[in-house]
């Protein structure tokens, strides 16, 4: 029989757990595997959430020298190769008179995974360390390059689009280069960074927070 | 934190007082509405990812592209790109809308089939990866970078795209995993 939850207390210490596939919470002692209503792997917190983000982390950090360094296009123009950068393709965007274009590109590709990499090694290490830092606006941080970070798909989608496009051989092509892989690396490893994270360990570390 | 779920009236949500999640919300989609919604966008998605999205008129030559092709023409130089293209764009939304339909219609036939637990399960993973918004915004980024190069025409791919998106987005924002769960599990 399941005793009935307190209201303004954790689940975690009434003895809870809850299911984040199919949202219902179940006894920790008797389950600690699986859940038992809809069977996916169960704990109170995602197991080595820690560990698992710093080093999706750090590969990112890695990745992301190789990504901005090496060029990420190249046009290939009468046989002649010309190399494009995340940064020379936003300087020669600027310079066609496409700001706008040249903003969208410059926080998608270059502000929001550096952005994402230190906002979620800022609240990892709070979290490690015990920082006494408001968790409400930690979350809000979270969620924030959350929901952004899916927006540094876009230079891909650009690329993928810019390829199929000029397709004319040795006359007028592109091909991506290099710093594509990596940029995709940095992209997928932040997104899953951000979803190993468990944001109910922000309250965890904060003691006296509500 | 536990939260105590209340009789909430007529268009309000319950909200976790930490996080601001929804946990409780007092109006709940119709299953045959979801349903409608989900076949229409299978239905649109095969002209959103195979006819053609743009025609560019470059060198003297007018060629039409459409969705797939550029992810398709970089497996062998960039297999990883290619690959994360494919899934964001054209994969995980199929496969999310196939789910959505799945789910919906087991609930307005009143079946519950045992594949009804791992396609909720799907659903619940695979509705994060559908980047249907992005891939658009990326699009008119491409097309404001290629009028200085050459002429565009936009052919009907594009229609079938933009009420591809509309549909899975209103989908999505009708969908509630929570209660398809409760179907599940006959709450």
């Amino acid at each position: 029989m399941n005793k009935p939850l307190i209201a303004g207390i954790s689940a975690i210490r009434q003895g809870r757990q809850l299911c984040r596939i199919c949202e219902r919470h179940s006894s920790i002692n008797d389950n600690q595997e699986c859940c038992p209503y809809c069977g996916s792997p169960i704990s109170p917190r995602i197991k080595n959430s820690q560990q698992k983000t710093w080093a999706l982390l750090f590969t990112a950090f890695i990745f992301i020298f190789p990504a901005n360094l090496y060029p990420i296009t190249y046009l290939l123009k009468n046989g002649t190769r010309y190399p494009d950068t995340i940064f020379s393709g936003i300087v020669s965007l600027l310079s066609s008179g496409m700001s706008g274009i040249a903003f969208i590109v410059f926080i998608a590709s270059i502000v929001v995974p550096i952005l994402k990499i230190v906002v979620l090694a800022f609240i990892s290490l709070a979290v490690h360390f015990k920082w006494q830092f408001n968790p409400k606006k930690q979350l809000i941080a979270f969620t924030l390059v959350d929901w952004i970070g899916r927006w540094s798909v876009l230079d891909l989608f650009v690329i993928s689009i810019m390829v199929a496009v000029f397709d004319k051989g040795n006359f007028l092509s592109v091909y991506p280069g290099i710093a594509a892989t990596s940029f995709t690396v940095v992209v997928i490893t932040t997104l899953f960074a951000a979803q190993s994270f468990d944001t109910r360990l922000i309250w965890d570390a904060n003691t006296d927070a509500r | 934190m536990v939260s105590q779920q209340p009789n909430i009236p007529k268009g309000y949500v319950a909200k976790c007082a930490r996080c601001n999640h929804v946990f409780c919300k007092s109006i709940t989609s119709k299953p045959n509405k979801i349903f409608a919604l989900a076949l229409a966008a299978l239905l649109v998605c095969i002209p959103a990812f195979l006819f053609p999205l743009v025609s560019i008129h470059l060198l003297g030559i007018t060629e039409q592209t459409n969705l797939l092709q550029g992810a398709i023409m970089m497996i062998d130089i960039a297999p990883v790109v290619s690959f994360v293209v494919l899934f964001c764009a054209v994969v995980a939304p199929t496969l999310l809308t196939i789910c959505i339909v799945f789910s919906s219609a087991c609930m307005m036939f009143k079946k519950r089939p045992w594949l009804l637990n791992y396609v909720l399960k799907l659903t619940s993973i695979i509705i994060h990866w559908s980047m249907l918004e992005v891939y658009l915004v990326s699009f008119m980024v491409a097309v404001f970078k290629l009028t200085s190069y050459a002429e565009l025409y936009f052919n009907s791919g594009l229609y079938f795209l933009v009420g591809f998106l509309i549909l899975n987005m209103t989908m999505i924002s009708e969908y509630d995993n929570a209660q398809n769960w409760k179907y599940l599990l006959n709450e």
